[in-house]
């Protein structure tokens, strides 16, 4: 019958792209409010790296004037950057760890046994996180501003750093989706938790690269997290400077390429094969 | 001994809300098998948990083996042997570590340690399994193995927690056969059962326990025959329960049936089922099924009450093929049977 | 179920044959504890691992500390070994806390507990365990410190006063450990149990000497005793020049710290198995 060919034609030709968007959206929707339900959360990706900087200041605020320890107002000032980098790491693999559970408990099937768009359900769900980093961000710049984590590029430096600090979560959570996406467990997402907390410490996040020597020095200079924190920290210390904001976000954004290129690899894939 | 292993007198236990046992009061005497029959949630393991030192009463004592549960529990535990409901083993130990270690945690003499196990291992049938990891037996396998962890020591009084529940009928029967031969030799068995048949086999008296407290107590066959009259079971159309519920109360007591059906205690005995018969088809009722029990303990307890224990949940569990089982995880134990 | 064939050699124990000793159930206990660990290596691979990535991790970041003006010590792993081999001791005692919940959920623990065994013996055993686990690690961490240039001061006693931080430490995490687990008895008290010690280790000269820090924790930190502790363990790896070398006095307060802080914590834990049955 003629109608009922045009009804199938319609549905297997590609969604339009408005229908796409308020699908994405209303995923996005979805792990936005999962994330901040839960606080289980909130506690590790938000607390502890507060705790820490407060710490920090009390335990290295008299190593500011060492030999290579960049300029700076206070050492909290330092620590912000790596504190930012700190929450939105851990933020990011919750994202994706839930995405394996989806996987798991069969909700990602429902979703496309739906005529969801495909690219939706990743989006959807990383959409989620890139908010959750890019309100971590701005919490901690303002929890630690009145302490001395002055930001000398101002209030364009602030919401470069917010878009610094979201881009951050899209790499990370892009790349750990792949890891779900690939394995399909949370169990093994949540496993590269360790691995992350590892990565963190061998960089400059919590310490000066410049005050580092040998082998570790090295490893740190290699270490993308490393990049990443500088550029962050280049907005605190150097001010709105093209270097400075280019370093924030341009390295970020790269990595986030990079790690949506091999997610929606993993999504095809895993779209194939099951 | 001259006074009866297990008293207990007016013992209550609440968790916050919940009350789950309400005061019971028990005698069980020496040498005797007792049942505690009950559905779950009834407040049997609550029971048990509280006569075998794990958990302290709200109000009440308890004497086992002679002494206070709650002041003297060291004493308590030196003659009791228990197996709990869901088998108290660690997976990543072999059943020979396991007896052990039990072995040594009650003080048996280092010369009889080996002797001992082997014993057991072998009235159980776990001599070959002996040496594996725990986590490779079925579930049957590690009943047993509970079972002969309770007995390392000899104990005067057992006290076995749904033993059966989950096995497959044949290890259920070689249970029944170890419970009844342990009782010849002489040991005062406690068990708690949903099973009706359980009780009804094994034990020596019943106490029927419901909400928390004791409704009916005796030898099963007293019991029975205090239920006396057969049942009548009928079913029929819903719109005609009303009409066939009228008819029914002129033979006797009625008695809750199963599933819909009506059941009513025949005063005159299970002759007058033609009567009933008739008198229902004279008022238009339809029987689409008909059927006469003798009392059974089904019926006492549905007489003490108001339910019936045997219904879909009650029926024989899927057996038990050999196959691991996996470790069961435990909610809170805060409000359990 | 062997009911046709039964043997006849039937032991005879009677009431009066049942000797429990503490010390005997603990020491099977013990063996208990050592056996699961050997089969679930991968619960004691992190009380290994953690340890040497703390002393690595730290003194790589924080290297430049040995810079400042009268810092303790010129070897950066001098400084931070101390605190590898606490976080490690700290959560070794903390597994217990974890190991013990699991035997709680699945059933074991009732068949301990309706044992006429002390239940000193149910506490003495475990934590025994944990001070040869400890003893352990602690030798692959003077190892692999060794291996990354930590040299001791004061000879064998730098190595002594370490490890008796080290077991005091253990002890503590062990007693609050298993004392949270029979209170909560789920994983609940897994996690206030790693926070509570996290962040209590933390508020000490775990990273920084007193004199280099700085507002609140200075003061909070100054009256933790485990900065008590800290002095004791690395007593033996500062400059021979440094107030906090090698003495009595500085060794002094760490052992009165682990000796009273480790008999309230097991206190704690005997109490709360004592109340389980509430």
């Amino acid at each position: 019958m003629t109608s009922t060919t045009a009804v199938l034609s319609q549905t297997q030709v590609t969604r339009s792209p408005a229908t796409a968007v308020r699908q994405t959206v209303a995923l996005a929707k979805r792990s936005t409010l999962e994330l901040f339900r839960q606080p289980a959360i909130v506690l590790p990706s938000m607390i502890f790296p507060l705790f820490f900087a407060f710490l920090g200041n009390s335990s290295f605020g008299r190593t500011t004037s060492l030999p290579g320890f960049p300029k700076v107002s206070s050492y909290l000032q330092f620590q912000l950057a790596g504190t930012i980098t700190q929450g939105v790491l851990f933020g990011s693999v919750t994202g994706a760890a839930a995405l394996a559970t989806d996987i798991e408990n069969g909700f990602f099937d429902r979703l496309l046994a739906a005529p969801t768009s495909r690219t939706g359900i990743l989006f959807g769900r990383l959409a989620g996180s890139v908010l959750f980093g890019a309100l971590e961000t701005a919490v901690f710049i303002f929890a630690l501003l009145p302490f001395g984590a002055d930001v000398s590029a101002g209030i364009r430096g602030i919401m470069a750093m917010i878009v610094s600090g979201a881009l951050i979560s899209l790499a990370v959570g892009a790349l750990m989706s792949s890891v779900a996406l690939k394995t399909g467990s949370s169990e093994a997402v949540q496993g590269t938790f360790p691995l992350l907390f590892i990565l963190l410490f061998f960089s400059s996040a919590f310490f000066p690269r410049e005050t580092m020597t040998g082998v570790y020095k090295t490893i740190a200079g290699l270490n993308p997290i490393s990049h990443l924190v500088e550029g962050l920290r280049a907005l605190s210390l150097e001010g709105f400077t093209a270097s400075a904001t280019a370093r924030a976000i341009l390295v970020p954004l790269a990595i986030a390429i990079v790690a949506l290129f091999i997610a929606n690899r993993q999504l095809r894939s895993r779209l194939k094969s099951h | 001994m001259t006074s009866s292993p297990i008293i207990a007198e007016n013992l209550v236990r609440h968790f916050g809300d919940v009350q789950a046992v309400k005061g019971i009061n028990l005698e069980i005497k020496a040498g005797e098998i007792f049942g505690f029959l009950g559905p779950n949630g009834a407040g049997k393991s609550t029971a048990v948990r509280m006569l075998t030192t794990l958990l302290r009463p709200t109000s009440g004592t308890a004497r086992v083996a002679g002494y206070d549960v709650v002041k003297d529990a060291d004493m308590v535990r030196r003659s009791i042997g228990v197996a709990l409901q869901d088998a108290a083993i660690d997976p990543l130990m072999t059943g020979a570590e396991l007896l052990a270690l039990q072995a040594v945690l009650y003080g048996i003499p280092q010369s009889l340690m080996k002797k001992r196990s082997d014993e057991l291992l072998e009235r159980v049938g776990l001599t070959a399994a002996a040496s594996r990891r725990v986590s490779t037996y079925s579930g049957g396998m590690r009943r047993r193995l509970d079972l002969a962890l309770s007995l390392i020591h000899q104990p005067t009084v057992l006290f076995l927690d749904e033993p059966t529940t989950g096995l497959d009928p044949m290890s259920r029967l070689t249970l029944w056969e170890e419970v009844r031969r342990l009782n010849k030799e002489g040991t005062t068995v406690m068990l708690t059962t949903q099973y009706l048949e359980e009780a009804d086999q094994l034990a020596d008296r019943i106490a029927i326990i419901d909400h928390g407290k004791i409704v009916r107590e005796g030898r099963p066959v007293d019991l029975k025959a205090s239920v006396g009259a057969p049942t009548l079971i009928i079913k029929t159309h819903a719109d005609q329960e009303a009409r066939a519920k009228a008819v029914l109360e002129t033979f006797g007591d009625l008695r809750p049936g199963a599933e819909g059906a009506l059941g009513v205690g025949l005063r005159g005995g299970a002759a007058q089922v033609t009567e009933v018969v008739r008198k229902l088809d004279e008022s238009g009722v339809h029987v689409q099924h008909l059927e006469i029990n003798e009392p059974s303990l089904d019926d006492v307890f549905a007489e003490a009450t108001g339910y019936r224990l045997e219904g879909s949940d009650n029926a024989p569990p899927a057996g038990d093929n050999g196959v691991e089982e996996p470790d069961k995880k435990k909610k809170s134990r805060r409000g359990r049977k | 179920m062997n009911t046709a064939t039964h043997t006849s050699t039937h032991t005879m124990i009677s009431e009066k044959d049942l000797h429990t000793t503490t010390m005997r159930s603990a020491g099977e206990l013990i063996k208990r504890s050592l056996i699961n660990t050997r089969r679930l290596p991968s619960a004691f691979f992190p009380t290994l691992a953690m340890p040497i990535f703390n002393m690595v991790s730290f003194s790589g970041t924080f290297f430049a500390l040995t810079k400042l003006p009268n810092f303790p010590t010129d070897r950066s792993v001098n400084w931070f070994m101390p605190l590898g081999l606490a976080m490690g001791s700290a959560f070794s005692g903390v597994g217990l806390g974890f190991s013990l919940i699991r035997d709680l959920e699945n059933g074991f623990y009732d068949r301990l507990r309706m044992s006429p065994t002390s239940r000193v013996s149910l506490i003495v055993g475990p934590v025994l365990a944990t001070w040869i686990r400890v003893t352990l690690v602690s030798v692959v961490v003077f190892i692999a410190g060794f291996l990354l240039g930590a040299r001791p001061t004061a000879g064998l006693l730098s190595y002594v006063c370490s490890l008796a931080a080290a077991l005091g430490i253990s002890t503590i995490g062990a007693g609050w450990g298993l004392g949270l687990g029979y209170r909560f008895q789920d994983m609940r008290g897994a996690a206030i149990m790693q926070l509570s010690i996290f962040l209590t280790m933390f508020m000490s000269t775990a990273q920084v000497p007193l004199n280099v820090m700085t507002g609140w924790l200075h003061t909070v930190a100054r009256l933790n005793p485990i900065t008590n502790i800290f002095r004791l363990s690395r007593s033996g790896w500062v400059n021979q020049t440094d107030p906090g070398y090698m003495s009595w006095s500085n060794a002094y307060g760490g052992l009165l710290a682990i000796g009273v802080l480790s008999v309230l914590s097991l206190i704690f834990a005997l109490q709360s198995l004592k109340n389980i049955d509430n």
